[in-house]
């Protein structure tokens, strides 16, 4: 068997062998990338009120209970939100915003939580990155706000709290808001879902069941 | 031709039966073909419906074929450049030039882990390496997690399509493998109850198997981050709680930067599954402190990818996202399901991926396993041409037969070469179809139909009548009105 | 006008009657149609049962027949596809350049019948006369090859007495392929028997298309099984007047 050092230039000897007469080289590559048309739709044209209608829209569309609350109201509505749900156990990311701690609930900050612990939870409350309207995506880069991607994925009731000044129409612009790439993300566009068994959809195989989202009009 | 049913599954290219003989038991089933019917219009109606919707749709395909042929054509650099910035990030870079190099790495991986179980999230690169039974042979048991690949692994089936592997399975027969297999002797065949069991047996695998092996869908140059894309949350579990993580990835599967994703993510999953998009999408980048597993490897496989970028006709093969809207959209499939392809790979674009990737030396029926309609080239989000590929590797297998003996006892050789030079020349076109007017006429019945032809013909006359020559063709029609009017 | 007819190797041996009505047909509309008698076939078959040095010379043969036509006309999607799609790969290839100048000039002045109607004579009311049930059947070509669209249903919409069924499915394959139809002549048949319940069901008495190969597939399954219907191609719709009803294909 070859050595990995032989591996990798052998198969990179050979793209280039067959790429020499279309590839650029390394200066005209940045030039060749940025020359790509594209000429899809990247702005959305809704108006903001538009805009959040449709993510709400998309949300309900997919089973997520969306409630809609001021930023004075948000922490009786993360209250109501978990009574009504009836979950007492709850862990938080660290960096979750003090007053979101509503009082009356056993709320566990992870702190380096085992997986077996976040097992024994009801549910977990976190912030969002961003929301795209047009699919009905809450993204998730798993700030101190965000938490570890385990804290979202385990429990089976997710309250995620998503501003309206952070809801953007469509996907592009999603990404035009990352200043840089993040180094982790996940896209929840739905509750876990499969079709395998004759097309039919059922709905919560792995990761949260009960998805809730309050939307919080912090426009101006 | 045998007419003998095949009735073992064989997926295996260098080994499977050919395309027409492998397509039998399918075309002799029709309950299966109703299944995988139904199946194909409940995902073509909501694709439909979405592009519809998508007023930009074609220029987010446009978009997406040049940026995917863009990274072909500098795959090297892009190659160079992700495994640097995965590996400045935390992560490792294997190389494997085939299938069984991979196997190995992968097996060192997990052998340096200490892994005896492995938990897996679907990905077709480890069935075209035939991973799985490689590790249950040296010793690690590979579980996969995905509903469709739990109900093939347990049922010892074979995937049948890319994005719905299980769709020839009914509700029945996955109950009755779930109630043989896991031991629940009442389980009821309701979907429902179907998911709940395979939630229930997979939760402490995940819990308690520390590695786990991924595909990927994308591979970020810019970043080092790998993306997976999934429905059920599955992915999501053997990406997050596990210690360890190897990931195997075609070399063809880069982007250049983070941003190509908004284009990819928006036609992906309307292609695939036909949603805006997919429940669940991974992205990480190497390793993050505190988040995941702590030592994440990436796992490069070439296995005849290099070969085939030479070709600029055929470098087109690997922009493929494997969204599977080709074979939705094939009318060959949805009569002959995913097994008659006799590879990973099925529908239009197994038929030119998987000769390519054995370099032409098996699956040489596939290229012919279509009759060009198009259909599939219409829905490729990335704008693969097809029927353009199948034609150059119909080319290239009917070359190979040029080179043996055996092509002189193939009628359809002989016929087409001898066709060739009648149509050289209007006489012998002429006199052919004089003969043939004559020949045929031995069998033409007295509605002037003919029933039944030997060899050759025989394949036509098996299901179809063919109306007799008539006594005088077009040009003979023509050059006596001239007369006439002369 | 003027314009040439090449007729097609499979029309001229097995479907006459297609290219009398085209030349009635034309003829009626003005044209001054001629016939090359030279012409026998433009190497789709040979192309796409992977036989490319065969199609080459057919290709070359074509382009040089037709150098100075005003007009070629084609009742033939496929074949005009072949031209369009594949004859510039092929001519690339043989490195000719005064074939390749010949060819540049000539793939402009190529036009399937409905695209000669519609986009060259500029008609869509051709005088035509068929009192029948029909359903059109969009061969595989005609839609994606040469995004013909409409023009069909232009044209059928101005036949008189006709009374036109839609059929579902209606851009879905026939099956038939080419040599596809005897290389693997069981999934071409099963396609075909899923294509035929669905034409089968409109009730139609006639299917009609703009591709003798699909008709010559549905309607070979239609004769063996009995199924009361009939196929004809559009071009023998469109030449039918009181005076002169078009001959039945069947």
């Amino acid at each position: 068997m070859t050595a990995p050092a032989d591996s990798r230039q052998r198969i990179l000897d050979r793209i280039q062998a067959a790429t020499q007469s279309v590839a650029k080289n390394p200066a005209s590559l940045a030039n060749a990338y940025a020359e790509l048309p594209r000429g899809y739709v990247r702005h959305g044209s809704l108006s903001a009120e538009a805009r959040l209608e449709l993510m709400v829209k998309r949300l309900r569309e997919y089973d997520a209970e969306v409630v809609e609350t001021t930023p004075q109201e948000l922490a009786s509505t993360i209250a109501s939100q978990l009574a009504a749900s009836e979950k007492h156990t709850v862990v938080a990311p660290p960096g979750l915003p003090a007053d979101w701690f509503a009082v009356g609930f056993n709320w566990k900050i992870d702190r380096s939580l085992t997986a077996a612990e976040i097992e024994q939870v009801e549910g977990v409350v976190t912030a969002a990155a961003c929301g795209v309207a047009d699919s009905g995506t809450i993204v998730l880069h798993h700030s101190s706000t965000e938490g570890r991607r385990v804290l979202t994925l385990l429990p089976d009731w997710h309250l995620c709290i998503l501003r309206a000044s952070q809801v953007v129409e469509t996907l592009p612009e999603y990404f035009d808001r990352c200043s840089q790439p993040p180094a982790l993300a996940t896209y929840i566009s739905g509750p876990s879902a499969t079709a395998d068994i004759e097309m039919t959809r059922i709905k919560g195989v792995h990761g949260p069941r009960f998805l809730h989202v309050i939307l919080v009009h912090d426009e101006g | 031709m045998s007419h003998v049913v095949p009735n073992l599954v064989n997926l295996d290219p260098r080994t499977a039966p050919p395309f027409p003989q492998a397509a039998l038991p399918m075309l002799r089933n029709p309950q299966l073909r109703k299944n995988v019917g139904h199946a194909i219009d409940v995902i073509q109606s909501k694709r439909a419906k979405l592009v519809a919707e998508k007023t930009d749709w074609q220029e987010l395909r446009s978009a997406a074929a040049d940026i995917r042929m863009h990274v072909l054509e500098n795959l090297g650099s892009y190659l160079e450049q992700f495994e640097a910035n995965c590996t400045a990030a935390g992560g490792a870079v294997h190389w494997a030039a085939d299938a069984e190099e991979a196997r190995h790495i992968i097996l060192d991986l997990l052998r340096q882990e200490n892994a005896s179980e492995v938990i897996k999230i679907k990905t077709m690169t480890s069935a075209e390496i035939q991973l799985n039974p490689f590790l249950e042979a040296s010793g690690v048991r590979a579980y996969e997690t995905d509903l469709a690949e739990i109900i093939l692994q347990l049922g010892e089936g074979e995937p049948s399509h890319i994005v719905v592997p299980a769709l020839h399975v009914n509700r029945s027969q996955v109950r009755e493998i779930f109630a043989r297999r896991m031991g629940l002797k009442d389980l009821s065949d309701d979907p429902q109850a179907l998911t709940n069991a395979a939630r229930h047996y997979l939760r402490q695998k995940f819990l308690t198997i520390p590695t786990a092996i991924s595909g990927a869908n994308f591979l970020c140059a810019e970043t080092g981050s790998v993306s997976v894309v999934e429905s059920e949350g599955n992915g999501r579990m053997c990406l997050t709680l596990p210690r360890a993580m190897i990931t195997l990835a075609g070399i063809e599967k880069v982007v250049p930067r983070f941003q190509d994703l908004e284009v990819m993510l928006q036609l992906l999953a309307r292609s695939a599954t036909g949603e805006r998009m997919n429940p669940y999408t991974s992205l990480w980048t190497g390793v993050t402190p505190g988040d995941g597993p702590q030592r994440f490897h990436v796992v490069l496989l070439d296995n005849g990818r290099s070969s085939m970028l030479a070709h600029p006709k055929q470098r087109q093969t690997l922009k493929c996202i494997r969204c599977a809207a080709c074979m939705n959209a094939c009318p060959v499939y949805r009569q002959t399901g995913g097994h008659a392809y006799g590879s990973v790979y099925p529908g239009p674009i197994g038929a030119i991926l998987t000769p390519q990737l054995m370099q032409m030396h098996h699956a040489q029926s596939l290229p012919y396993a279509s009759s060009l309609c198009g259909a599939c080239y219409e829905v490729c989000p990335v704008k693969i041409n097809i029927p353009e590929v199948l034609l150059e590797l119909r080319a290239q297998v009917t070359d190979i037969e040029r080179k043996t003996f055996s092509r002189f006892l193939d009628p359809m050789y002989l016929g087409l070469r001898i066709a060739n030079l009648l149509f050289a020349r209007a006489w012998t076109f002429h006199l052919a179809q004089w003969f043939g007017r004559i020949g045929l006429s031995l069998f033409t019945r007295k509605d002037g139909w003919i029933h039944s032809l030997p060899s050759m013909g025989g394949k036509w006359t098996q299901t179809r009548d063919l109306r007799g020559l008539p006594g005088q063709n077009f040009h003979e029609w023509w050059a006596a009105r001239r007369k006439e009017a002369k | 006008m003027r314009a040439s007819l090449f007729i097609t190797c499979y029309n001229d041996t097995l479907y006459p009657e297609t290219g009398r009505a085209v030349v009635r047909l034309l003829e009626r509309l003005g044209v001054d149609l001629d016939f090359a008698p030279q012409q026998t076939c433009c190497g789709q078959m040979h192309a796409n049962t992977g036989f490319r040095c065969e199609a080459f010379s057919q290709a070359k043969r074509f382009i040089r027949l037709y150098q100075d036509a005003e007009t070629v006309v084609i009742p033939s999607s496929s074949c005009v596809a072949m031209i369009r799609d594949q004859y510039p790969g092929l001519v690339a290839e043989l490195g000719n350049q005064e074939l390749r100048q010949q060819f540049e000039a000539l793939v402009p002045r190529v036009f399937e019948l409905s695209e000669f109607l519609i986009d060259r004579l500029g008609v869509e009311d051709v005088g035509a006369y068929f009192p029948h049930r029909v359903t059109y059947h969009a061969s595989c070509h005609g839609v994606r090859a040469l995004h013909l669209g409409d023009r069909p249903w232009r044209l059928m919409a101005k036949v008189r007495g006709l009374d036109q069924v839609p059929l579902q499915n209606i851009d879905r394959c026939c099956g038939f392929g080419g040599t596809f139809s005897v290389k693997n002549a069981e999934v071409s048949s099963a396609m075909l028997a899923v294509k035929l319940q669905d034409v089968v069901a409109t009730g139609a008495e006639y299917c009609t298309a703009l591709d003798n190969s699909c008709l010559m597939h549905l309607g070979g399954a239609m004769h063996r099984q009995y199924a009361g219907m009939k196929t004809i191609h559009l071009a023998q719709i469109l030449a039918s007047t009181e005076d002169c009803p078009a001959e039945a294909t069947l």
